[in-house]
């Protein structure tokens, strides 16, 4: 058997890759298309470094097989643009120190806040449980969770809401 | 050298993806959420010839409830590739499993339950995952499926060792049938490590009928159930505190713990006795306030 081709929409645009029925997605977005802010660390789906959205969804690269994605809607924190809520709230806070974990804490909060827009702490702190930061910035990085509800709030304030927030 | 690539096998129904494990049996893994053999091939433990998937089968995707049988109790079936998240945000499991829901979101983190599959963690039979004991425990059995027919496999009889099964190589896990009518059911998880780990000792205690059945995970190869001594607790709505401890340690003693990164066999031994004891104590309360359900973290 060759290589396969796969689809999937990342970040709002169709792909087409090519790719090895047995290789992780993870491999296929750093490789074919460049993608540095997946990462691989554990290869167990344990620390976080590698998350990915998965129709909305926060799911670990380093362990989905790559074909697995076709047909499927991929987020990697470079298709939030930089300015999303999220993203202004880490760096209002401040709340990493090397950065390495940050697309990963990122994206769980944002599909965390999607579907709870006002998480107790408690609840912040179950949906990062899976993301490991070895400089220790936890604290800072729930604090960003907790402020990144504040400026999705408000947004949601400035634009009356067309519905509830879309899970995908 | 070059490295052997695994064929793709992707049916989209449920009589294609029979006839595929019919014809490759061993041959080919069948994947589900396929995070089991994510790990196992980054590891360089799994070179497979092909890999069945089965998440484009639609059919296999979805949580049922059928009222209550000719025995009075309703059953719940899984299909087996319902994914953890979607039976721990169910409403149909939370209203009438709350033991199922509480104890699905404890396994490991939101990624990967969003992955992981019920029918793949039981075919799995890691002696370190948390369902496998909660589904024994309730009295679950799993559909199994072949070209030639159907059978109905109790989760006991299900796990029989390490990583292993009763399946065929021509069969496929397709559902997972949980019977109601509990008057209280509880999921304990003790870790020895970090929040999301996998238990060290988990004790998972149902009372159905006034009978009481504890099955203890995570300790030895397969879940640990003993109906002679859970049978000392037979007809008895409330365990009094003798009577707990005495079935904890009898349940510590029965049980030949495995030694690993989570604990000695000597560690395992003490904490079967104290948390199966607590386990009953919780049953206790829970059936005190009218036969509700928990999982405790």
């Amino acid at each position: 058997m060759a290589a396969m081709e796969i689809h999937f929409t990342l970040n709002g645009q169709p792909v087409t890759v090519q790719a090895e029925p047995d290789e992780m997605l993870l491999e296929v977005l750093r490789r074919e298309l460049g993608l540095r802010s997946v990462r691989e660390t554990c290869g167990l789906g344990i620390c976080g470094a590698c998350t990915a959205l998965l129709n909305g969804q926060p799911i670990s690269t380093c362990i989905l097989l790559a074909p697995l994605a076709e047909g499927c809607e991929i987020t990697t924190v470079e298709g939030l643009g930089g300015r999303h809520p999220v993203q202004r709230a880490f760096e209002e806070v401040q709340a990493f120190q090397c950065g390495y974990c940050t697309p990963g804490m990122i994206l769980t909060i944002k599909a965390l806040l999607e579907e709870q827009p006002e998480p107790d702490e408690e609840t912040i702190r179950r949906a990062l449980g899976g993301n490991l930061c070895r400089c220790g910035c936890y604290l800072k990085i729930i604090q960003a969770a907790q402020r990144a509800a504040a400026l999705l709030a408000e947004e949601r304030q400035r634009q009356p809401q067309p519905g509830p927030a879309s899970i995908s | 050298m070059a490295r052997p690539i695994p064929a793709w096998l992707a049916p989209t129904s449920l009589e294609e993806a029979l006839e595929l494990r019919a014809r490759y049996g061993e041959e080919a893994i069948v994947v589900a959420g396929g995070t089991f053999v994510g790990i196992l091939i980054n590891q360089g433990l799994l070179q497979p010839a092909a890999l069945l998937a089965l998440r484009r089968v639609r059919e296999l995707a979805y949580l049922r409830v059928e009222d209550a049988n000719a025995a009075g109790r309703p059953l719940l079936r899984i299909g087996a590739m319902t994914t953890h998240r979607a039976l721990e945000r169910s409403p149909l499991v939370q209203r009438g499993w709350p033991v199922l829901a509480s104890t699905f979101a404890l396994v490991a983190s939101p990624r990967v339950r969003n992955q992981a599959t019920v029918g793949g963690v039981l075919a799995d039979a890691d002696y370190a995952s948390d369902p496998p004991a909660l589904l024994h425990a309730l009295g679950a059995s799993v559909v199994a499926r072949s070209p030639q027919g159907q059978r109905l496999i109790p989760v006991e009889e299900l796990i029989v060792g390490h990583y292993e099964t009763s399946l065929r190589p021509d069969e496929l896990l397709t559902e997972i049938q949980v019977p109601g009518g509990l008057e209280g059911a509880v999921y304990r998880k003790f870790r020895s490590r970090s929040s999301e780990d996998r238990p060290c000792v988990a004790v998972a205690a149902v009372r159905r009928e006034g009978r009481l059945r504890i099955a203890v995970g995570a300790v030895a190869e397969r879940p640990q159930y003993f109906p002679e001594i859970c049978a000392l607790a037979a007809g008895q709505p409330t365990i009094e505190p003798e009577l707990a401890r005495e079935i904890g340690e009898r349940y510590a003693a029965a049980i030949d713990p495995l030694s690993d990164a989570r604990g000695s066999a000597h560690y395992r031994r003490r904490v079967i006795a104290v948390e199966v004891r607590r386990a009953l104590e919780d049953l206790n309360r829970i059936i005190a306030a009218r036969g509700g359900s928990q999982s405790h973290a």
